[in-house]
C-alpha cells in the first residue's frame, strides 16, 4: 500500500528487502495468509491501530520460520501461524510474526487449514466455551452465520452437543448456515428474526446468543436471550454499536459479555494452549471442517479485496506467494 | 392482636396498626408462630405504594422474614414441635397460622432475630458472588455497602476470601461497614474509580456488586479489571444505565443482571441449597448479618422512615 485508499484500487507489487527479525520476532516464509476484512479497514486508515503507508497489509499470516530474532526459543524449519509486525505484513513473500502471541503447529495439521482457521475458530472457542460457559444440550443462536467468525461458531456449537440457530441475510447464506450443520436458520433479509427465533425455540429463547454484528440486530439479540442466558459481544460488523439498558439485563436474568481475544493475548495467555489443542483435535478427528473459499496469488489479491468487501465470500479466501 | 396493615396505598406513613383476632386453631397443615420480631424492607415501600409487579389488594399485612417460636402444630404435620424456634415470611403480626411448608425451623445456637433478619440479603448476595464467580484473592467492590444488600454482600465476600472495598455515601456509615469487615471503604459522593484504581494498583476491581445503578455503574465500567463481572443487583439511585457493548468488549468484561425471583422460578433447588448453606453459616456463626435498629410496632412509621432517610446499616427489625 504506497497511500491510504482503497486495496483494490490502491495495491501495488513492490521489491523489498527482507524484514530482520527484532526480539521476540521471527521471519517466515509465508505459505498462507489469511484475507481479513479488518486488512481492507487497515489499508483504508480505519483501523484502530492505523500503520503509516507504505506498508504490506494482511494482519495475519502462517508459514516456515527462516529466521529468529533476539530471545526467541524457535527453530528454523518450525511451521507457526500468528500476527504480522507493523508494516511487515501477510501479503507477501515474507513476513515478521510476534512469537509470543503465536501458535506453533503441530507436524500433522496443515499450513493453509491452521491460517485458515487461526482467528475464527479460536474467536469461537473463546467466545463459547471460555466466555460463555457453554454447556452440551444449551441452545445457541449465531447471528451473521454465513461469515467467518459465525460460521466457526456454528461448527463448534453443534459439535459440543448443542442445538444451534443460525441468522444470515439471503438465500445463499442461509443455505450455507444449513450445510454447516445448523439445525434452524433465519433469514433476516426476508423474516422477521425476532419472531421466527421465538418460534423456533417455543418461546423460550437462546441460552447462548453470539452476536458479531451488533447494532439493530442487537437489540433483537437481547431479547432473545432466556433465563440466565449469555448474549456475546463478539463485535459490531454492523459499524454500530449498541448499549443494552440494565433494567433489562436484571429482569430478564441474563448476562452481557464482552468477547476480545486480544484481550487474553496482552493479559492472560494460559488460555490459548488449551484452545489450539481442541481445535487441533477437532480438526484431525474431522468434526471440524473450515471452509477455504479460495487461494489467490499476487496477481489476484485487488480482485480478491472487492470480492471480501462485497461480503461475497463463503468461507475463508487465502492468499499464498508461490501462486 | 396486634398487626400492622397497609389499609390503602400510599406512603409508609399511611400504615396502621390494627387490633385483628387471634388465630383460632392451625389448619391441617399449617402450625401457628408466636412472632417475636420481624424485619421490614425498602421494597416494601414499592409494595405500599400499590407499585409492585404482583400487587395485592389492601388491606394487607407488612412486613417481610418473622422469628418466632412454634405456639401450635397442626394436624398432618411433622418436624414442628411447640416451643420450636422458626423464620418464616409473616410480616408485622403477633400470631399467624401459616404453612408448615413456609417455616424453617433453626439450628441449635442460631440468633433468632439475625435468622430472621438475614434471609432475602444474604440469599442475593451468595447468588450473585456464584453467579459472579468470585474468586479468593480477587478484589469485590460492594455499592451501596452500608444498605442490606451490600452490607451482605461485604460479608460473604470476605467469607469467599476476597479483598474486599466497600463504597457509601456517608463516613459514619463507612466506619460500620469497616468494623463489620471491609478492607477499604471509600466515600463515593466525590467518585470512586481513582480510588479503587489507586487500591488495585491500577488494575480495577474484579467483580462488582451493584445494587445502585445509574452514574454509579457509568463510573464502575471506569474501574472494572480486565475480565471483570459486574452485578446487576438493582436500582436504588433510580436510573438504569447502559452498558456499552464495546466498552465491555474491549475489557473482556461482563455484566451480569438477576433477581432472586428468576432464581427461584426456574431454578428452585438452588435456591434451596443456597438458602440452606446459608442458614448453616450463620448457625456456625461464619457470616454475621448486622441489625441497627429495633423498634416496636407502634412505631412503624419510624421504623420505615429510617429506611427512607437510609439511616439503617444492614437491618431494621420491628419487635413484638
Amino acid at each position: 500500500m504506497p497511500d491510504i485508499g482503497d486495496p483494490w484500487s490502491l495495491l501495488e507489487i513492490a521489491d523489498l528487502p527482507s524484514p530482520v527479525p527484532g526480539p521476540g520476532m521471527v521471519r517466515v516464509k509465508i505459505e498462507a495468509t489469511d484475507l481479513n476484512f479488518a486488512d481492507i479497514l487497515q489499508c483504508q486508515g480505519r483501523y484502530q491501530v492505523p500503520l503509516d503507508p507504505p506498508f504490506t497489509p494482511g494482519m495475519n499470516t502462517a508459514g516456515t520460520i527462516e529466521a529468529v530474532g533476539e530471545g526467541v526459543d524457535l527453530a528454523i524449519g518450525q511451521r507457526i501461524v500468528g500476527p504480522t509486525v507493523g508494516v511487515h505484513g501477510g501479503y507477501a513473500e515474507e513476513a515478521l510474526i510476534l512469537t509470543e502471541q503465536a501458535q506453533v503447529l503441530p507436524d500433522d495439521i496443515d499450513t493453509l487449514t491452521a491460517s485458515a482457521m487461526h482467528i475464527t475458530y479460536s474467536t469461537g472457542w473463546f467466545g463459547l466455551h471460555l466466555r460463555g460457559n457453554l454447556q452440551p444440550g444449551e441452545t445457541v443462536l449465531v447471528l451473521a452465520g454465513a461469515g467467518g467468525v459465525g460460521s466457526a461458531a456454528i461448527e463448534l456449537a453443534k459439535v459440543h452437543g448443542c442445538w444451534v440457530v443460525a441468522a444470515a441475510g439471503g438465500p445463499e447464506k442461509v443455505a450455507a448456515c444449513k450445510e454447516l450443520g445448523a439445525d434452524g436458520v433465519i433469514d433476516y433479509a426476508s423474516e422477521d428474526l425476532y419472531e421466527r427465533a421465538m418460534a423456533l425455540s417455543d418461546k423460550r429463547g437462546f441460552d447462548v446468543i453470539y452476536d458479531p454484528v451488533g447494532g439493530e440486530y442487537f437489540d433483537v439479540a437481547r431479547r432473545l436471550v432466556a433465563w440466565a442466558g449469555r448474549l456475546l459481544v463478539i463485535g459490531f460488523a454492523s459499524d454500530t454499536i449498541p448499549s443494552a439498558p440494565m433494567n433489562h439485563a436484571l429482569i430478564k436474568n441474563y448476562s452481557l459479555v464482552g468477547v476480545h481475544m486480544g484481550g487474553y493475548r496482552q493479559k492472560d495467555p494460559t488460555p490459548f494452549a488449551q484452545c489450539f489443542d481442541e481445535l487441533y483435535e477437532l480438526l484431525r478427528t474431522k468434526k471440524i471442517k473450515p471452509w477455504i473459499d479460495g487461494v489467490v496469488g499476487f496477481e489476484d489479491l485487488p480482485a480478491a479485496m472487492t470480492k471480501l468487501q462485497n461480503r461475497g465470500t463463503k468461507g475463508r479466501l487465502m492468499f499464498d506467494p508461490r501462486m | 392482636m396486634k398487626a400492622v396493615h397497609c389499609v390503602k396505598y400510599g406512603s409508609h406513613k399511611d400504615l396502621v396498626v390494627v387490633d385483628v383476632e387471634r388465630p383460632g386453631k392451625p389448619q391441617t397443615g399449617q402450625v401457628k408462630v408466636d412472632v417475636k420480631t420481624t424485619g421490614i424492607q425498602f421494597s416494601d415501600l414499592v409494595r405500599i405504594a400499590g407499585e409492585y409487579q404482583d400487587s395485592t389488594e389492601p388491606p394487607f399485612t407488612v412486613g417481610g422474614d418473622a422469628g418466632g417460636l412454634i405456639a401450635e402444630v397442626g394436624e398432618g404435620v411433622e418436624g414442628f414441635e411447640v416451643g420450636d424456634r422458626v423464620i418464616t415470611p409473616a410480616g408485622c403480626v403477633e400470631e399467624i397460622n401459616i404453612s408448615a411448608r413456609a417455616v424453617t425451623k433453626l439450628p441449635a445456637g442460631t440468633d433468632l432475630e439475625l435468622a430472621a433478619s438475614f434471609r432475602n440479603n444474604y440469599a442475593t448476595g451468595l447468588w450473585g458472588l456464584q453467579y459472579g464467580r468470585l474468586q479468593p484473592g480477587e478484589t469485590l467492590l460492594v455499592h451501596g455497602a452500608a444498605g442490606g444488600v451490600g452490607l451482605a454482600a461485604v460479608d460473604l465476600g470476605k467469607l469467599f476470601g476476597a479483598t474486599v472495598i466497600a463504597t457509601a455515601s456517608s463516613d459514619d456509615k463507612l466506619e460500620v461497614v469497616k468494623t463489620l469487615g471491609a478492607d477499604h471503604t471509600i466515600n463515593y459522593t466525590d467518585g470512586f474509580r481513582d480510588a479503587v484504581k489507586d487500591l488495585t494498583g491500577g488494575r480495577g476491581a474484579d467483580v462488582i456488586y451493584d445494587p445502585v445503578g445509574g452514574d454509579v455503574f457509568d463510573e464502575s465500567m471506569r474501574c472494572i479489571a480486565p475480565f471483570g463481572r459486574i452485578l446487576i443487583v438493582g436500582f436504588t439511585s433510580g436510573r438504569a444505565a447502559l452498558a456499552k457493548t464495546n466498552h465491555l468488549l474491549v475489557k473482556d468484561a461482563q455484566v451480569i443482571g438477576y433477581t432472586m425471583g428468576g432464581l427461584k422460578k426456574h431454578n428452585p433447588e438452588k435456591d434451596k441449597a443456597n438458602a440452606q448453606v446459608l442458614m448453616n453459616w450463620l448457625a456456625h456463626g461464619r457470616i454475621a448479618p448486622h441489625v441497627s435498629h429495633r423498634l416496636p410496632m407502634e412505631d412503624i412509621v419510624d421504623a420505615y422512615q429510617l429506611l427512607v432517610d437510609r439511616k439503617v446499616i444492614g437491618k431494621v427489625m420491628v419487635t413484638n
